[in-house]
């Protein structure tokens, strides 16, 4: 007698009801526009005349690795993204796409947009935007993820990465500005997820994740995060007396760093209750607000300076 | 004798019809963005198209 049961086997092949925006969901839309904005910062500030068109094909190239990166984050992380409410609604958990899928969708953009990217505008710029695509699949989901409480503080490095891949397709080489871009989303990183994770503590410890909070506890959260802040907001001003970034970067950088600053010492001091949870979402929320308005800044004084460079 | 055949092989549903078409647009506009994304370079570069820097 045979152990299995050829009855319970499926001879009909599965057919997908996945539409677009199914797809559309396992790009991460909404870490995807962070990208774009932070690479097109990177490459207007980059030196030199960069025709429209090719800088239209790296931002478009960036944007579809950051979704490869995305859809093969969803594909490896299907099993706890079914257990986290935040994340339950994706088209993996939902049914809506198999796990090959995924894995097929990112495969195939990751090839087409660093392949695009190193044909049409240089193999620097390619080269990097595969490290990072690697560097959040491997390293960060695959390594990273489920074994250490470090793991977006290392992991972090892939989020900072498209600037300089921005500036790698303008500049055709790397110099210190796009580095700086790099500290500035590498140490934003840390108190950015982990006030989320503050607040999502129950549900990365049902995961099963790591997260600072879980392993460490919340008042050992709250400093490090009061800690990566001081320094965020350090490196953040450092361009400016550097001489890399104008005075108006530096007084913006200044004050968005003393509102973040005070509202990390908020979320030190206030540890529990309703207060606590606030102080964390204003945080979380303030977090965006801040990395997204001094890049904003930067990419205002290069257009002011394009457009009136005797008044600038 | 009747001359209604049954239908061989997958019978898709609406929803899935639908779905497909929709997919089979997407892939249809994305190799016609790459295409002329090809093309547009061609045109800006020139015959500065075969240098590839490092």
């Amino acid at each position: 007698m045979s152990v299995v049961d050829h009855n319970a086997i499926e001879l009909s092949p599965r057919i997908s009801e996945a539409n677009v925006a199914d797809y559309i969901a396992l790009l991460k839309p909404r870490v995807m526009s962070l990208v774009i904005f932070t690479a097109l910062v990177g490459l207007v500030i980059a030196p030199g005349h960069f025709h429209p068109v090719l800088a239209f094909t790296s931002i478009l190239c960036i944007a579809v690795g950051a979704g490869a990166s995305g859809a093969l984050n969803m594909w490896y992380e299907s099993d706890i993204d079914a257990k986290m409410s935040r994340t339950a609604n994706r088209p993996i958990p939902r049914g809506r796409i198999t796990r090959p899928e995924a894995l097929a969708f990112g495969m195939t953009l990751a090839f087409f947009s660093v392949m695009t990217l190193g044909i049409l505008v240089n193999w620097l710029a390619g080269a990097l935007l595969a490290f990072t695509i690697f560097f959040y699949v491997v390293i960060y989901t695959i390594a990273l993820k489920r074994w250490t409480a470090q793991n977006i503080v290392i992991g972090g490095a892939a989020g900072a990465l498209p600037p300089v891949v921005a500036w790698a397709a303008a500049a055709g080489s790397l110099s210190m500005e796009p580095l700086l871009l790099f500290l500035i989303i590498f140490f934003w990183t840390p108190p950015h997820f982990w006030a989320l994770a503050l607040f999502r503590s129950d549900d990365y410890a049902r995961a099963g994740v790591p997260m600072l909070p879980v392993v460490a506890g919340p008042d050992a959260t709250r400093l490090q995060i009061l800690i990566y802040t001081v320094v965020l907001v350090a490196v953040a001003f450092a361009p400016w007396p550097l001489g890399y970034f104008d005075a108006v970067y530096g007084v913006t950088s200044l004050v968005l760093g003393g509102a973040m600053l005070a509202l990390a010492v908020n979320v030190y001091r206030r540890r529990q209750g309703s207060d606590a949870l606030r102080a964390t979402r204003k945080l979380f929320a303030f977090s965006i607000f801040y990395l997204f308005a001094l890049f904003a800044t930067l990419l205002i004084e290069v257009v002011a300076h394009a457009i009136a460079p005797s008044i600038w | 004798m009747a001359d209604k055949q049954e239908p061989d092989g997958i019978v898709l549903t609406e929803a899935q019809k639908k779905s497909r078409r929709e997919r089979s647009i997407a892939i249809a506009l994305a190799l016609g963005v790459l295409v002329v994304l090809f093309f547009a370079v061609t045109i800006v570069k020139g015959p500065a198209v075969l240098v590839r820097p490092l």
